[in-house]
């Protein structure tokens, strides 16, 4: 059972803004990263799979269920956070996350259980009786994980959740995400914009841009190894893609690098060679990993070649 | 910050292991949320649940509502039933300020934190719809307001009761009466909850939703009385029913008689003068008051962004 399946889903605003173009997508269980830059449409994607808004046209199910007809049977089973401010100020995070949990349809007792439960997850101690107003910025970001978390989901929504933290808050906000989807294993779907943060935690990334989807596979697919040898030499790189491509070799330069395809025979012996007739210094030999930074550089490159064409 | 983990403990031989346990038990549903946000939401009225500041309001409110039948009440008790200050029909109009202030104050309570704070995009994504979240509110508004219009009323009819001479006989009086009290008290508190929710809805600033309610009481009730008093034509006669106070005093007056209408203003006695129109008519406007009241909450809540 596919955990969220997208068909052809379409958000206009009323501005004219298209924030979701035709989007198609199947999603298995796991953590998942949504990425795009801000205004790709990640938002407007976990806004349509709430129930918050309405999609143009298109279709979505979240665990097999149509989020146009069966909105509160799914939400019973989804924890949200959002990425703006949403506590009541005059409420203390016991009471309010108890209240949450109530809202998601738990019984009064189980919601006062898990409510100390998922608030110790989060590593609220006693300031949990204190009103929520006086929180920093990191404790309320806690609360609303605890919220997000305290009817037990199946499915959990977290929008920029490292929004306006410091890298230590950072940092343990995303441990918490990660302990929270791999431990506990609900499955999670993390939107940021910052690809570092999606490294860390997700072992899934959509990417999305501009409405489109971009890419959708395993984490590990994105940053596999390239057909592309990179090499840094002190002194004489120019040098180096010259005798390099005399021998046969595929070589350009980029920065200070030299960068060489990888043909089906092994070019490690040649370069060694190469480098040592010319006498440079050899600083570094690597075969090159993508980065999720050029997926979108990909992309932005692709287009303006199609402009040009 | 690093969290304790679950550590075995090997040495008494019991292991505690308090790690994440999952939920398996029942999921009440849509009706169960609702139920909640009711309770939660009445609960906020009188600051129940919050810091001492928030019951200050409702209850010294609560307080005035009632006081003027606990005095009565007393003075029967003391002196007999010689006079009687409050009858069911007049009670409401009495403290019809009261109400309104109540109203004014605490609607924006209910409504303009999930707003300004945010907390309107987590409830939509809890397990009730938009439309579920206005109901809700709405009727915890008038729940609230309910404890102060039947309270006071009850009190008045447990006075009566016991400060008869032959309780049973008096008891059997008056039980007709109840009927009389719970629609009245009914039909106040909704009303006015209706029109404090209205204007509440649109803004999440609490000072301005405030200002907004007392400003639709005083400018409806004065623009009311000034429109009758001007002259005693056909305009003057209807002038009337821009006065919530004056409709809701002339429905309940339709619906159980009683000595005349003595609505508008708080009743300071000049309401006397006015001539009186059908109970139709009165009826009429308070249904379309209604109406026109929870489709512009309704309306507000399908559109309020989230």
């Amino acid at each position: 059972m596919p955990l969220i399946s997208a068909n052809a889903l379409t958000k206009r605003y009323s501005a004219g803004v298209t924030a979701l173009d035709g989007l198609t997508l199947d999603v298995e269980p796991g953590i998942i990263g949504l990425v795009g830059a801000n205004g790709a449409g990640k938002s407007t994607l976990i806004k349509i799979l709430l129930g918050l808004i309405k999609p143009t046209s298109g279709s979505v199910s979240v665990m097999d269920m149509d989020v146009a007809t069966q909105g509160t049977q799914i939400r019973q089973f989804v924890g949200y956070l959002p990425e703006h401010d949403c506590l009541p100020t005059d409420l203390s995070a016991t009471d309010f996350v108890s209240h949450m949990g109530r809202m998601a349809g738990l019984p009064a007792d189980a919601a006062r259980e898990r409510t100390a439960e998922v608030l110790r997850h989060v590593g609220l101690y006693e300031e949990r009786y204190r009103a929520i107003g006086g929180y920093s910025t990191g404790m309320k970001q806690r609360v609303k994980l605890a919220q997000a978390l305290v009817h037990d989901p199946k499915l959990l929504l977290l929008d920029e959740p490292t929004n306006g933290l410091d890298p230590a808050g950072r940092d343990e906000m995303l441990d918490l995400v990660k302990r929270t989807g791999s431990e506990f294993g609900i499955a999670t779907i993390v939107a940021s914009h910052l690809l570092g943060e999606i490294e860390r935690v997700c072992n899934f990334l959509l990417a999305i841009d501009g409405g489109k989807l971009l890419r959708a596979a395993p984490l590990a697919s994105f940053t596999e190894q390239t057909g592309t040898l990179a090499i840094d030499v002190e002194d004489g790189a120019e040098t180096l893609v010259r005798r390099l491509g005399d021998h046969g070799l595929t070589a350009t330069l980029d920065g200070a690098s030299v960068l060489v395809d990888l043909p089906n025979a092994d070019p490690y012996d040649v370069v060694r060679d190469t480098v040592d007739e010319l006498g440079l210094r050899l600083l570094r030999l690597e075969q090159r990993r993508h980065r999720l930074e050029d997926l979108f550089a990909e992309r932005t490159t692709g287009e303006a070649a199609d402009d040009a064409a | 910050m690093t969290l304790p983990e679950a550590q075995p403990v090997a040495r008494s031989g019991a292991i505690y292991d308090l790690g994440y346990q999952g939920y398996d038990g029942p999921r009440l549903g849509r009706p169960a949320a609702i139920a909640t946000l009711f309770w939660s939401s009445w609960r906020s009225a009188f600051g129940l649940g919050r810091s001492g500041r928030a019951k200050i309001v409702p209850w010294g409110l609560t307080v005035l509502a009632l006081l003027p039948a606990a005095v009565a009440v007393g003075i029967t008790a003391l002196v007999g039933d010689a006079v009687q200050p409050f009858t069911y029909d007049n009670y409401l109009p009495q403290i019809a300020i009261t109400l309104s202030l109540f109203v004014a104050a605490q609607a924006p309570e209910l409504v303009g934190g999930d707003q300004r704070n945010h907390v309107l995009s987590l409830y939509f994504s809890h397990a009730i719809q938009r439309i579920d979240y206005a109901a809700a509110k709405l009727g915890a508004l008038t729940a609230a307001l309910l404890v102060l219009t039947l309270l006071p009323q009850l009190v008045l009819f447990a006075g009566k009761v016991l400060s008869a001479t032959d309780v049973l006989s008096a008891f059997g009086n008056e039980v007709p009466k109840l009927l009389q009290i719970l629609v009245s008290s009914l039909l106040y508190s909704l009303t006015l909850a209706v029109i404090g929710l209205a204007i509440a809805a649109f803004t999440p600033r609490r000072s301005f939703a405030t200002g907004g309610i007392i400003a639709f009481f005083l400018v409806t009730a004065i623009v009311g009385q000034i429109l009758t008093r001007m002259d005693s034509g056909e305009v003057s006669r209807y002038a009337q029913l821009i006065d919530v106070d004056r409709v809701l005093a002339g429905v309940t007056h339709a619906l159980f008689g009683g000595p005349g209408i003595q609505g508008g203003g708080g009743g300071e006695g000049g309401g006397a003068a006015i001539p009186e129109l059908a109970g139709m008519i009165y009826i009429g406007t308070l249904i379309a008051v209604l109406v026109v009241g929870i489709g512009v909450i309704v309306q507000r809540y399908r559109r309020v962004q989230a």
